[in-house]
């Protein structure tokens, strides 16, 4: 099962991401956790310098973007 | 955090010093962060990169610009971008500008305005 992280505070653009991606990991099909890391210190803990962010089983794949579900297929796979 | 939740305004711009032990690196530090307090960026983890922190680069890659200030021609930071195939980058050098590399020399006021000078021309390129 992959474990998606959306990394931000929950802003109108963090909510987008996890909507986004959501969709693609069921537009893939395939088995997913979807889980929001609001915390600042935990998402520092990525590196990253901008949110929002995704992480794919710990993997950050794109910073301070939000990409579109079709976009995101790709670094869901 | 250079940007958080909505409040992006304009390119997403990352700042590196160089983190030698020179005049040339205190001159890029503080060059770096007085462009960072007057808005022109963020400064940003060179260290980070070197040590492939994943989140880290992955930062880099997706910023609009990454401005390196690398210290003299050793071009640490730019061979560290080079590295990880980051290529959104403009660099300076600030041996380049004339300033002579040394040790044990503490930097001068006109030695930072000269490279934040020569980082506004850049970054106004950019924008």
């Amino acid at each position: 099962m992959k474990k998606i992280q959306i990394l931000g505070t929950g802003c109108p653009k963090c909510k987008k991401l996890a909507e986004n991606a959501e969709a693609a990991a069921r537009a893939l099909g395939i088995e997913f956790e979807l889980v929001k890391v609001t915390d600042l210190n935990e998402i520092m803990k990525f590196g990253v310098m901008m949110t929002p962010a995704l992480a794919v089983d710990g993997q950050v794949k794109v910073v301070g973007k939000v990409p579109a579900p079709d976009a995101l297929k790709g670094m869901l796979k | 955090m250079a940007e958080c939740c909505g409040v992006k305004r304009g390119k997403t711009v990352l700042l590196y010093a160089c983190s030698g032990g020179a005049n040339v690196a205190e001159i890029s530090d503080q060059a770096a962060r007085e462009l960072m307090f007057e808005g022109q960026g963020a400064m940003f983890c060179l260290a980070g990169l070197g040590a492939d922190i994943q989140g880290m680069v992955q930062t880099a890659r997706d910023a609009d610009v990454n401005l390196l200030i690398d210290g003299c021609p050793m071009d640490c930071a730019k061979k560290t971008f080079d590295r990880h195939g980051i290529t959104n980058y403009r660099q300076i050098k600030v041996t380049d500008l004339g300033i002579e590399k040394a040790k044990g020399v503490r930097c001068t006021r006109e030695q930072v305005d000269q490279v934040v000078a020569r980082a506004r021309e850049i970054l106004a390129d950019e924008k």
